[in-house]
This record gives C-alpha cells, structure tokens and sequence, in this order.
C-alpha cells in the first residue's frame, strides 16, 4: 500500500493513540445514534419524566441514601476500633436492619422481628467468617 | 491422573453446595447465576483456585438450572435465560402438570449441560492449541471478532457496538500498564481524581456493582415486587411424569444443547440468546408448532437443554482465548486473576491438572443439579416465596465484602461497586446493553496492547489485513457479522411493520 497507510509510533505518547482512537469510534458511533434514533433521543426527557413519575422513590432512593451512608461511615468507626472489621459490623448491622424495614411491605411486627434477628446474625456470621476464618481484611 | 489430587472431599462438597446456592439464586426472580458468583467470589481467596473454581462452577450450572422453578410455576423467568420455559412451562403447571413440566425441564437441562461439557472438553484444548499461534494482529481482531458478534445480537446493533467502545473506553482509564509494555502514562483520569483512578477502576467491583447493585435497584424503582406467597405455587401434586415424554424429543434435546454450546462460545452472547434460539428452532422443526406456548414439553426441553448447553460452551471461548463467554465466565476471569492465574491459548497446556478439575467440578455440578432438583424439587419451589426484603440487603452486604477484599481493603473499589451500580441502571434505561459494555471492559487493555504494539513493530495500518490468512479469514466473519446483523434488524423491522408482534 502507498504511503498513508504508514503509521510511526512515538512511545513517549503511546498511551494516547488507543483512546484517541476509541474516542472518535465513541463519537462517530454516538452521532449515528443520534441520527438514527432521533425519535428515541428527543423523547428521552419524558421517557425520564415517566420513570419518575413512576418510580417508587421512598424505596430507590431510600435505598440508594442508605446504602452512601452505608458506605461513608464504615471507615471512620472502622477506624475507632482499627484493624477489628468492626467498622463494616457496626454499620452492617443497622444497614441490612433499616434497608429490610424499608424494603418491606407490610410493617407489621411479625415481620419485623425476622428481619431484625437476620440484621444482627447475618453480618455477625459474615464478620466471623471473613475475619477469623478467611482472615480478610475489613473496614 | 495427577489431577485426581486435587479432588478432595472439600473439592467435591464445595462444587454440590455451590449448585444448591446458585439453584436457590437461580429460581428467585430477580437474582441470578452471575449474581451468585459475584458475591461469592471473594470466598475464593483462601480456597485456593481449584477448590475455587468448584464452588464457582457448581454456582453457574446451579444458577442456570434454577431459572426453571419459577418459570414454570409462576411464569416469570428466575434468570433471562429461562424467558422461554415460561411459554409453555406455566401453561403446563396451570393445568396441574407442574411437577411434570418441572421434571421435564431438569432432564433437559441435564442433557444440556453434559453435552455441552463434552464439546469444551474435545473443542477447547484444540481451539487453544490453534490459537497459540496467534500474533498480536489476530489476537486484536478475535477481540474486534467478539465485540461485533455481542452487538449484532443485541437488541440494537448500534447500542450495543456503543456500549462494547464504551466499556474499552473505561477500561482504559488510569496508567498506560508498564508490564504490559506501555509507557507508563497517565490518561483519562478527570483532574482532581488521580488519588484513586491512577490504577484505574478494578474488575472486580465493577462487575459486582453492575450485577449485584444494579438488580437490586431495578427492583427498588419498581417498588420491590412483593414475594409470592406459599399457597400460591402449586406444583401440582397429580401429575404424573415419565420417560415416556422423551420419545420422539431426542433430537430437540440434541439440537438445543448444540445451539447451546454454540451461542455459549460466540463471546458475550448471554443465555437468553440460546434459549431462545432453541426455542425457535424447535418449533419450527415440530409437526405441531400450533402447540408451542400452549404447554408442549418440547418447548420446555428445547429452551431448558440450550440455556444449559450455554454453561460449557460458554467457557470454551474464556478458556482457549481468554474471551469471556457470557457475563457469568466473565466474573470467572476475576477469579482466575484474584489467584495471580491468565487465561489465554496458554492456560490448559501449562495448568492440565486445573483444567481436568475444571471438568470434574462441572460433571459433579452437573450431577447434584439433576439429583437436587429430581427429588427434591417442591423444596425449590418454595425458594420462590423468599422476601426480598430479606435478602436483598445482605447480597448488598456481601457486595461490600467483595468488593473491599478484591485489592485488599481499598474503599474506592466500595465506591466503585456504587458508582457502575448506579451506571448500570442508568445504562439499562438508556437502552446501552451492559454484557458488551463488560467483554469491552475486560477485553479493553489486551485490545489496546495488541492494537498498538502490531503499530510499533509493524509501523503499517495494513499489517491488520496482510499479517496472515488467519487475519483475512477473521476479517470475513467480522464483516460477516455485522451484514448479518444489520439484515436481521431489517427483517425485523419489516415483520414489525408488516404483523402485530408476537407476545
């Protein structure tokens, strides 16, 4: 073949051919979407309007709150206690306890107890079982 | 025989409970084989990789397996790839032949999973000897191969084109690897982000965030659908089943576990997929098509032997090439890689004995599939009724457990679970298809390597078309695919403008 199919790689910017590469694939890809799927995409804010309107919001984003919690204050009581895992039991427990109830559909107590006994057993088998069996690491 | 070692009580238990928990997995709605090793996956540390890999090959054929239950007792598939068994399991079980169609489908599944143990274990070893000769330059285009044989079975060619550049693009965000041969740049990290995204984002976590968090979310967007209650499964006690029903189905049984094994190592294509095409193909070969969907144990056969045929097809691709199969055989790659072991044309020479376990793990797996289920299957059929309200935080629980261990107690890899949880149910709502965008984000690396070290040494684009007939060759069957694919959506779209849709 002529000439312009010649490629020279420079190593010292080797790392960014690829994603440029990928990046105009992205992008020329992105394009025929739009084109082909212009209905889809200039319908798409009431295809958002409608998931929430319909979405059930106490438990998505309940759930999705909780579970950032969750997360952000494992390490700091992990870090109380350090090298123990107690931070991921400690917060484990109310979690699994609080996202059960809110899961729930109907909160009677009958209910409630079993999720409350599996809250505190459950991350309390798990705990044991990483830390002392497997001796992982945990927050 | 030096393999029979490594077959100890535990190897043998590990592989008999990881079928019953992912057989549980599989036949509650909602929660799948993949999800199941997900979660399981950080037990594989102290395990070792045999022993491992035995409780995650139990999971996958469980999993897979206990989609039926629910499918034919309440008509909802437990896992996607069971959406077929509901035509005619749950008309079957609504005329009182639930334990009939409940049996017919575990058999079914039996004779899937089997055959299509038997083409990994003939068909992987040779594909893997072939493909040893591969050079950088085929290599990349097996990968290109994949990512267009995943879009042009998804349910929109572009989207899932997309979604697969997608998943390449994230994957290489984060340092260009030194021992891979790069330079050891940084690239697409945002500022401010280089503390956590300078490794970029692990595998591990992101598959669990993208099977585990993203289910539970879709079902919390719902209004976590309630559970069923126990009076409602009826098994139907009356039915009786015998082998007699088998008759005359012997060739669906054998022509759905191949297309089974066959869409099983096409890469990325998940079970849906080959249940579906077995389904097809079985009643438009039938005398009485009229019958499908209306409770003919053949449609039950049919889709049940092909999603079960997916299981060994599906590791032929990971095993020979290193190409995941479907979504579960990806999260095999991270245990391969959490025991420091590369699949690839390499792994079945150099580990034989892991390999001989491998197909071990599946025969028990396998086994205790059909024994568990045979006998014990009104058992199963209560796992229905389990509330998710139960379950659901501590799979979010042990998702945390998974993803914190993977780098040994790194929160971002926390973080990260949440991060493509939530891109995950994005994804779904934007119609991109996440099985591509994951072989994308596994496969983006290697492909990157490939791609620019044939450029270094070769220094002509052409060399992709000129290096080998393996090269021309690969070049047919990408092109192959793509016109295939673009004739289906053509045909599709004539159908749907010319009759109403099927159901």
């Amino acid at each position: 073949m002529g000439e312009w199919t010649r490629v020279k790689v420079d190593f010292a910017t080797s790392h960014l051919i690829f994603p440029t590469l990928i990046g105009i694939v992205l992008i020329v890809l992105g394009a025929a979407i739009l084109i082909t799927q212009r209905r889809a995409v200039l319908g798409s804010g009431a295809m958002w309007r409608e998931t929430f309107a319909r979405m059930d919001k106490a438990r998505f984003l309940g759930g999705l709150g909780l579970t950032v919690l969750y997360f952000l204050l494992m390490v700091p009581v992990g870090d109380i206690w350090p090298n123990t895992g107690m931070g991921f039991l400690l917060c484990s427990i109310p979690f699994v306890a609080l996202t059960g109830i809110l899961f729930m559909h109907s909160r009677t107590l009958g209910n409630i107890i079993p999720v409350l006994i599996i809250a505190v057993a459950g991350p309390l088998l798990v705990w044991w079982l990483f830390s002392d069996i497997f001796y992982l690491t945990l927050p | 025989m030096d393999f029979l070692s490594l077959i100890s009580p535990l190897f043998v238990m590990l592989a008999i409970g990881g079928t019953l928990v992912g057989i549980i997995f599989g036949a509650i709605p909602g929660m799948t084989a993949t999800m199941a090793v997900a979660i399981c996956l950080p037990l594989t540390y102290s395990l070792g990789l045999e022993n491992g890999l035995a409780l995650l090959l139990g999971l996958y054929v469980g999993g897979i397996s206990g989609g039926l239950v629910p499918a034919i007792l309440l008509g909802i598939p437990g896992t996607p790839s069971s959406i077929t068994t509901c035509f005619d399991g749950y008309p079957m079980a609504q005329r009182g032949e639930g334990e009939k169609a409940l049996r017919i489908g575990i058999i079914a599944s039996l004779v899937g999973g089997l055959i299509s143990l038997a083409a990994l274990y003939f068909f992987a070893p040779a594909l893997a000897d072939f493909a040893i000769r591969f050079s950088y330059v085929e290599k990349f285009l097996i990968i290109l191969f994949a990512l267009t044989v995943m879009a042009a079975l998804s349910s929109n060619m572009l989207l899932g084109i997309f979604s697969g550049f997608l998943g390449i693009f994230v994957s290489l965000i984060g340092v260009y690897d030194v021992t891979d041969g790069g330079n050891g740049h940084f690239r697409l990290i945002p500022p401010g982000t280089d503390y956590w995204l300078d490794g970029g984002f692990s595998l591990l976590p992101v598959l669990i965030g993208l099977f585990g968090l993203t289910a539970i979310l879709d079902e919390a967007e719902k209004g976590m659908p309630k559970g069923m209650s126990l009076d409602q499964i009826k098994v139907g006690a009356h039915s009786r089943f015998s082998f007699s029903v088998f008759k005359g189905q012997v060739l669906n049984l054998v022509r759905s576990s191949g297309i089974g094994t066959f869409v099983g190592i096409l890469p990325g294509v998940g079970g849906s997929a080959a249940s579906i095409l077995s389904y097809t193909a079985a009643k438009t070969t039938s005398k009485h098509p009229e019958r499908f969907g209306k409770g003919e144990p053949g449609g039950i056969m049919a889709s049940e032997a092909g999603n079960n045929g997916l299981t060994g097809g599906a590791l032929v691709p990971l095993l020979s090439l290193g190409i995941p199969g479907d979504s579960t055989t990806a999260l095999l790659i991270g245990a391969f890689a959490l025991q420091g072991i590369q699949v690839g044309p390499l792994f079945i020479g150099n580990n034989g004995d892991t390999w001989n376990a491998m197909i071990v793990a599946m025969i028990v797996a396998n086994l205790a599939m059909f024994v568990m289920m045979y006998f014990a299957i009104r058992w199963f059929a209560m796992v229905v009724a389990v509330p998710k309200h139960i379950l659901y935080p501590i799979i979010l629980m042990m998702c945390v457990i998974g993803a914190y261990t993977i780098n040994y107690g790194i929160m971002f890899d926390v973080w990260t679970l949440l991060i493509f949880g939530v891109f995950g149910w994005l994804a779904t709502k934007l119609k991109l298809e996440i099985a591509p965008f994951i072989i994308g984000f596994i496969l983006g690396p290697s492909a990157e390597i490939y791609f620019v070290k044939s450029l270094e040494s070769f220094g002509d684009l052409t060399i992709f078309f000129t290096k080998s007939p393996i090269a021309v060759v690969l070049w047919v069957l990408i092109i192959g695919s793509v016109a295939i694919s673009v004739l289906m959506a053509r045909r599709s779209r004539q159908q749907a403008a010319g009759e109403p849709p099927l159901a």
